[in-house]
C-alpha cells in the first residue's frame, strides 16, 4: 500500500512552469516513462491542445514528441487517475522530519528511514520513503529586489525538511530557475504574427494510444514573435533592480532568463513563442521571456515587443531559488547512500523539467517498492535508455546547474529512439519491476514479434538492382557494383516507405502496412540497420565494464591493499559508484585508480569463485585449516 | 572522459614488440603506494646504463645507496659512490639525480642512477635497490609478481606517467620510441613526438572536429524552435571538409614516419652472382650471407637490421633473379620477387664486368627500367643501381653503355665506392623516411594511421548521410578515432561549446 502526502490535494497535477510536455530529448524520456507504465504520457494524450513532433526533418532517432497541454485538463485528468488508483491513499500534510532507526546490517548507510513526521507532529510509518520536494526545499521567490519564501507562487516552502536533511549530513546546493509573466490572450494582436500549426495526424505520447483525444483541426495555434533592441535597453538599464540575476546561484544555460540571454548574446533578437495555456484559458505563456525584473518594468518590456504592444500582464514572471541535494549521494536506484530506504526524485536531485522528474519518479517508485519486497533494484543502464543516461550522469558526475536532457548526452542515440522505448523497457518493467499492465505487455509483445517477423521477411526478399529499379521507379537505386538487394536495403532509401515497397511486392509485404505504427517502425529499423550493427560492439564494451560490480560496502577511505590517492578515495567515497564503468566516468578518478580498482575487483571475484567451490573440499579440511581459510 | 583508457595504457606501454607487455591486461600497474625501479636504458652492454626508481621509497633508496650522504639537490646531477648497504661493498661511482614529486616525470618521487653499463654493475645496483626499496615500500598486492623488488623492466615509469596524467598517449609512445631508438634519426623523431608535436596536431584536429560536432548537435537539440543562426550546418560542413583535406595530406605521407620508426625495407636484388650477398655483408659489417662464386648460393630471403647512414633499415638479401634451376631455387626466386614488391628502397646490383649477359639485360629491362620510370613521385619505391665488381673493369675506365640509368660503381672486394654508396643511401632514405627534424610531425605507428584513416572514412559517411542523426553519428565515430589517438571526447565538452557559441533555450 502506498500513501501520497502533499501540501494540497488540489495541486496534484499542477504544471507549475510551462504549459507543455516533451521536446527534443524530453520526448524520449516520456516514451520511456510510458514504456514503464508511468502516467504523464497517457495524461498528456488526454489533455493536449497542440501536438507537434519537433525535428521531423532530422531523422527518427532525434524526433522530439511535444505538445502544448491544457493546464486545467491535465490537472483534472491526473487527479482522476491518482485518486482512483487502487491501494493508493492520498493525504494532505507537510512533511517536516524523518523517523530514523537502526540501519539494516546487510546494507550500507548510517541509518534507516521508517516513516515521516508531519508539521502537526503526527507520525506516519512506512517501509520506504520517496521524497519529491520540487523547488520547495527552502524555496524563495524573487521579483525585482523583493524576495519571499515560497515553493511556487502561493505555496509555502519546506524549511524544516531542508534542515533535517542538512543535519543528516547531506551535501546541499542551491539552484535557480525562472518563469515568464502571463499575458491576457485578448490583449495580443495575433494577426501580425507568424503562426505554428499542429501536426496532422497527431502522434500520441503513449504506446497504448492509437491517437489523441482531440482532432488536429480543433487544436489551438502557437504564435512566434521576437525581442528587439528596446527590450535589451530596458534590461540593461535596470540590472541594479534585479537581484536574481546578480546572485551567483547557478541557473540553467539552456532555458535561460531573457536577462542572461541579453547579457551573454547582446545585439541579437531572441524568439518568443506565445503558447496557449488551455482551451478555455484566457492566458498566454510567452515562452522565452522568463524574467525577474520588478513587475512594472516587465510590463514595460512586454509592450515593446511586436504583437504585444497593448498586452496586459496578468501575472509577473519570477525567479525561484531552492535547495537541491548533490545527486552523487544517491545510488542508480535513487536510494540515498546515507539513509537506507530513503529515495529522492526530481528537482531535489538537481534536474529541471517535468519529463526529467517523471523519469526519476518512475524509477524511485519502482525501487521503493522492490526494496520493501527485498528484491534486487531496478536500474536502467546508459545503453538501455535516456533514463539510464540521466541517472548515470547525475549519480557519477553530479551537477551544478539544473540538469536537462539532450539527445547529445546519449552515446547510443541511434538505438535509444522514441519509437522503440517499449522494446527496450516494457519487458524488463513487466518481469523485474512488476510495474507494467497486462494490456501494455501484450501490446509490446505483439509489436516486438511482428517487427522481428517483418525484418526477417524483408531480409528474405532479394532481387537484382535493375529489377528493383523497375518495380520502384521512384527510388534512386544506383546501378553500381551491388548485384542484388534485399527488400530491407531498398527500404533504407529515404524516398521508399513500406507502402511503396508493398505496392511493388504485395505478397508477403501487404499485411505489414495495415498497422501504421508497425510500418513506420519497420522503416526506421531499416534506416538504422547498418549503423546499429557497428554500435553493438561498443555497447558490449560498456556492458562489460558495467558488469564489474564494486562491493557496495567498500570503505574507500580506509581500504588497504588498493593504491589510491587521497583525492580519488574521497571522490569514490562520495559517489559510491556501483560498477567499474560508473567509477571510470567520475571526473578526477584517474586511469591508474581504475586499473587498481579493476585488479581489486578481479581478486574479489576470484576469491568468491574459490569460495563457491570450497564446500566440496570443506569436509576434508581440519578445523584449523578452515580457520586459516577464513582469515585469508 | 577517458572510459576504456586502461586498455590504452596497456596498448601504449607495450612498445614496439619489446618484452614489456606486462603492464597489459589484468597485470598490476604500480600505483602510488608501491615503489618501482627498473633499468630504463636498454638491456645489454652499454656505456652508461640508467636505472630509475619511482615511488615513495625512492628517497630512502637513494640515501641508502649513497650513504652516508644526504639527498642531492633536486633535479641536478651529483657524482656519488654507490654502495650496497648490506655488505657495505662499493658498487660503482655514478651520477645520481633526485626528482621529488609531484614535479617529476611520473608525478611521484623519482631517483635516477647513471651507472657504468656493465651487466655486473647493473645487476648489483638493481639488487641493492631491491633490498632498500623493500624496506620503504609496502608489499601489498600493488607489488605483484614482476613489479616489486627484483623486477627489471624497461619502462614501467612510462605507463605510470601516463596514468598520472602527465603525458598524453602520443607522448607516451614517443617516449617508448625514444627509449628504443637505435639510430640518430629515430631519436630525433621520438624526441619530437615526446614534445607533444604529434599530440598537438591531433589535438588541433580533434578541436575542429569537436566544434563541427557541437554545431551539428546544437542543430539537432535546439535547431527547431530556438533561433540558432542560419547556416550552422553549412559551417560544420566546411569544417569537416577542411579536416578531410588535412587528414588526407597527412595520411599520404603516412608510411614515412612509420618507416623511420621500424626501419625502411631495403631489398638487395639482381641477377645471380652479381655480388648481392657481398654487398649485404659489407653494409651490415658482418657475415650475414654465405658468399661463394657459385651462382644461386642465396636461396631464401635473409634479413638483417642495420643502421644505414643514421637511418634504421631492414636489409634483405634475396636470391638472384633467374628462371630457377630446381624447385628450391624457384621458391627462392618467388620469395625474392615478393620481397621486392614490399621494398621501400631497392638496391639493384649488377656485375659491372658482365653487363651484356642475357641475365643482366633481362634484369635491367624487367626490374630497373620500370622502377626508374616510377621513381620521381616522392613516396613510391625508390631504386639505386649499383654496379659491383668495379675492380674487374679495365683500368682505363669502365666501358659502359650510355643508356644505363644513373648508377654507382662499387667494389665489394676492395671497398672502393662505398662512401659514395653510403651518401646516396642517406639521400634516398631521407626521402623514404622523411627528415625527422623538419616538416610536419610524422605518424609513427600503424595505430596512428589506422585511426586517422578511420576518422577520414567516418567523415566520408558524414557527407553521405541524409539523416542528421546519422551524420552526427559519423562525426562521433570520427571523433572517437581521434580521441583514441589523443584522449578526450566527453559529451560535456560538446555541450560546453554549444552553450558558449549559441544562445539556446526558450
Amino acid at each position: 500500500r502506498t500513501l501520497l502526502l502533499t501540501h494540497r490535494v488540489d495541486t496534484i497535477g499542477q504544471m507549475s512552469c510551462n504549459p507543455s510536455f516533451g521536446g527534443i530529448g524530453k520526448g524520449h524520456l516520456m516514451r520511456e516513462v510510458d514504456a514503464l507504465d508511468g502516467l504523464c504520457s497517457r495524461i498528456c494524450d488526454q489533455s493536449g491542445v497542440h501536438y507537434k513532433v519537433l525535428n521531423r526533418r532530422k531523422g527518427p532517432a532525434v524526433w522530439g514528441l511535444r505538445a502544448q497541454i491544457d493546464r486545467k485538463l491535465y490537472k483534472q485528468n491526473m487527479q482522476k487517475e491518482i485518486l482512483n488508483t487502487p491501494l493508493l491513499t492520498v493525504q494532505e500534510g507537510a512533511v517536516e522530519d524523518l523517523i530514523l532507526t537502526e540501519p539494516e546490517p546487510e546494507h550500507t548507510g548510517k541509518c534507516r528511514v521508517s516513516g515521516v513526521v508531519l508539521v502537526d507532529g503526527s507520525k506516519v510509518y512506512a517501509d520506504s520513503v520517496v521524497l519529491t520536494a520540487g523547488t520547495f526545499l527552502r524555496g524563495m521567490i524573487v521579483i525585482g529586489l523583493e524576495m519571499h519564501p515560497a515553493g511556487r507562487l502561493g505555496d509555502q516552502p519546506s524549511i524544516g525538511l531542508a534542515q533535517t536533511l542538512e543535519k543528516l549530513g547531506f551535501v546541499v546546493g542551491r539552484l535557480k530557475t525562472g518563469t515568464p509573466p502571463r499575458i491576457a490572450k485578448e490583449s495580443i494582436n495575433f494577426s501580425i504574427l507568424n503562426k505554428q500549426t499542429p501536426d496532422n495526424p497527431s502522434i500520441p505520447f503513449s504506446f497504448i494510444n492509437e491517437t489523441v483525444w482531440i482532432k488536429p483541426e480543433d487544436q489551438l495555434l502557437c504564435y512566434l514573435t521576437h525581442t528587439n533592441p528596446r527590450v535589451d535597453e530596458i534590461i540593461l538599464e535596470n540590472l541594479h533592480l534585479n537581484s536574481h540575476i546578480k546572485e551567483t546561484t547557478k541557473g540553467p544555460r539552456y532555458c535561460p532568463s531573457i536577462e542572461s540571454k541579453v547579457l551573454r548574446f547582446p545585439n541579437r533578437t531572441h524568439q518568443v513563442w506565445l503558447e496557449p495555456e488551455g482551451i478555455d484559458s484566457d492566458l498566454i505563456y510567452p515562452q522565452g521571456l522568463s524574467v525577474t525584473l520588478p513587475a512594472e518594468l516587465q510590463e514595460k518590456m512586454i509592450t515593446c515587443i511586436r504583437g504585444l504592444e497593448k498586452a496586459k500582464m496578468i501575472q509577473p514572471g519570477y525567479g525561484v531559488q531552492y535547495d537541491y541535494l548533490d545527486p552523487r549521494q544517491i545510488t542508480p536506484s535513487l536510494e540515498t547512500h546515507l539513509v537506507q530506504r530513503l529515495f529522492f526524485a526530481g528537482q531535489i536531485n538537481g534536474t529541471t523539467g517535468y519529463e526529467e522528474a517523471a523519469a526519476q519518479g518512475v524509477i524511485a517508485g519502482i525501487n521503493a517498492s522492490l526494496r520493501v519486497r527485498r528484491k534486487p533494484p531496478f536500474v536502467v543502464s546508459r545503453t538501455e535508455g535516456y533514463i539510464g543516461v540521466l541517472i548515470d550522469d547525475l549519480t557519477t558526475q553530479g551537477t551544478n546547474e539544473p540538469y536537462r536532457m539532450f539527445t547529445s548526452r546519449a552515446e547510443f542515440r541511434l538505438s535509444l529512439r522514441p519509437d522503440n522505448a517499449d522494446s527496450r523497457l516494457t519487458f524488463r518493467g513487466y518481469k523485474e519491476a512488476g510495474c507494467v499492465s497486462q494490456q501494455r505487455y501484450a501490446r509490446a509483445s505483439w509489436i516486438k514479434s511482428s517487427l522481428e517477423e517483418g525484418i526477417s521477411v524483408l531480409k528474405s526478399i532479394e532481387f537484382s538492382s535493375s529489377k528493383w529499379k523497375k518495380l520502384i521507379p521512384e527510388a534512386s537505386i544506383s546501378m553500381g557494383k551491388v548485384v542484388s538487394l534485399r527488400a530491407l536495403d531498398v527500404l533504407k532509401y529515404e524516398e521508399v516507405d513500406l507502402e511503396l515497397l508493398a505496392k511493388a511486392v504485395p505478397e508477403p509485404l501487404k499485411k505489414y502496412t495495415e498497422c501504421r505504427e508497425l510500418a513506420e517502425r519497420l522503416k526506421i529499423e531499416a534506416s538504422y540497420e547498418t549503423v546499429l550493427s557497428y554500435q553493438q560492439q561498443e555497447i558490449k564494451d560498456i556492458q562489460r565494464d558495467e558488469a564489474l560490480q564494486l562491493p557496495k560496502d567498500l570503505d574507500y577511505l580506509t581500504l588497504r591493499h588498493v593504491s589510491l590517492s587521497h583525492e580519488v578515495r574521497e571522490k569514490l567515497h562520495f559517489s559510491r559508484p556501483q560498477t567499474i564503468g560508473a567509477a571510470s566516468r567520475i571526473p578526477g578518478v584517474t586511469p591508474a585508480a581504475i586499473v587498481n580498482l579493476l585488479r581489486f575487483v578481479k581478486t574479489i571475484q576470484q576469491r568468491q569463485a574459490a569460495m563457491n567451490e570450497l564446500p566440496k573440499s570443506d569436509q576434508c579440511l581440519g578445523d584449523t585449516d578452515r580457520l586459516e581459510e577464513r582469515q585469508l | 572522459m577517458w572510459r576504456g583508457l586502461w586498455t590504452l595504457v596497456a596498448r601504449a606501454a607495450r612498445g614496439p614488440g619489446r618484452p614489456c607487455a606486462r603492464q597489459g591486461s589484468g597485470a598490476p600497474a604500480p600505483g602510488s603506494g608501491a615503489t618501482i625501479f627498473a633499468l630504463s636504458s636498454g638491456q645489454g652492454r652499454c656505456g652508461i646504463a640508467v636505472i630509475r626508481t619511482s615511488g615513495p621509497a625512492s628517497g630512502h633508496a637513494l640515501r641508502s645507496l649513497t650513504a652516508p650522504r644526504e639527498l642531492p639537490r633536486a633535479r641536478s646531477a651529483s657524482l656519488r659512490l654507490l654502495t650496497d648497504p648490506r655488505p657495505r661493498e662499493p658498487l660503482d661511482r655514478a651520477l645520481v639525480l633526485w626528482f621529488p614529486g609531484p614535479h617529476s616525470f611520473t608525478g611521484e618521487d623519482c631517483a635516477e642512477f647513471h651507472v657504468h653499463g656493465g651487466p655486473a654493475v647493473v645487476s648489483g645496483v638493481l639488487q641493492a635497490l631491491g633490498e632498500s626499496t623493500a624496506w620503504g615500500s609496502r608489499s601489498g598486492p600493488a607489488s605483484g609478481p614482476g613489479w616489486g623488488p627484483g623486477s627489471q623492466h624497461p619502462g614501467p615509469s612510462r605507463s605510470l606517467a601516463f596514468a598520472h596524467g602527465k603525458l598524453s598517449l602520443t607522448e607516451v609512445e614517443g617516449l617508448a620510441d625514444l627509449i628504443h631508438a637505435e639510430t640518430e634519426a629515430q631519436r630525433r623523431q621520438a624526441l619530437r613526438q615526446l614534445d607533444g608535436e604529434l599530440g598537438q596536431l591531433c589535438g588541433g584536429w580533434a578541436e575542429t572536429l569537436t566544434k563541427a560536432l557541437a554545431h551539428v548537435e546544437a542543430y539537432i537539440d535546439f535547431g527547431e524552435d530556438d533561433n540558432l543562426e542560419e547556416g550552422i550546418l553549412e559551417r560544420a560542413d566546411s569544417q569537416v571538409r577542411e579536416l578531410e583535406v588535412a587528414l588526407d595530406t597527412h595520411l599520404r605521407d603516412a608510411r614515412r614516419g612509420q618507416r623511420l620508426r621500424s626501419g625502411a625495407h631495403v631489398v638487395v636484388t639482381g641477377p645471380p652472382n652479381a655480388g648481392k650477398s657481398s654487398l649485404v655483408n659489407l653494409l651490415s659489417r658482418k657475415p650475414v650471407s654465405i658468399v661463394s662464386p657459385e651462382p644461386g648460393t642465396t636461396r631464401d630471403v635473409l634479413e638483417t637490421p642495420v643502421d644505414l647512414a643514421g637511418f634504421p633499415a631492414l636489409l634483405s638479401d634475396t636470391a638472384g633473379l633467374r628462371e630457377g634451376q630446381g624447385p628450391v631455387e624457384q621458391e627462392g626466386v618467388r620469395r625474392a620477387r615478393e620481397r621486392l614488391e614490399q621494398a621501400d628502397l631497392i638496391l639493384a646490383v649488377l656485375d659491372a664486368s658482365d653487363l651484356a649477359s642475357p641475365s643482366s639485360c633481362n634484369f635491367l629491362d624487367t626490374v630497373v627500367t620500370p622502377a626508374v620510370a616510377r621513381s620521381p613521385s616522392g613516396n613510391s619505391q625508390r631504386l639505386l643501381l649499383v654496379l659491383n665488381k668495379s675492380d674487374l673493369l679495365p683500368p682505363g675506365g669502365p666501358d659502359l653503355s650510355p643508356e644505363l640509368p644513373p648508377h654507382l660503381l662499387l667494389s665489394c672486394l676492395t671497398g672502393e665506392g662505398l662512401d659514395g654508396l653510403l651518401e646516396a643511401l642517406r639521400k634516398e632514405l631521407a626521402i623514404v623516411c622523411g627528415n625527422p627534424s623538419t616538416g610536419p610531425p610524422l605518424l609513427t605507428r600503424a595505430r596512428h594511421q589506422h585511426h586517422l584513416q578511420g576518422c577520414l572514412d567516418a567523415l566520408g559517411h558524414y557527407k553521405q548521410a541524409t539523416d542528421v542523426a546519422l551524420a552526427a553519428e559519423a562525426l562521433r565515430v570520427a571523433r572517437g578515432h581521434l580521441a583514441r589517438l589523443h584522449g578526450g571526447g566527453g559529451t560535456e565538452e560538446i555541450l560546453d561549446i554549444i552553450f558558449r557559441d549559441f544562445c539556446v533555450g526558450k
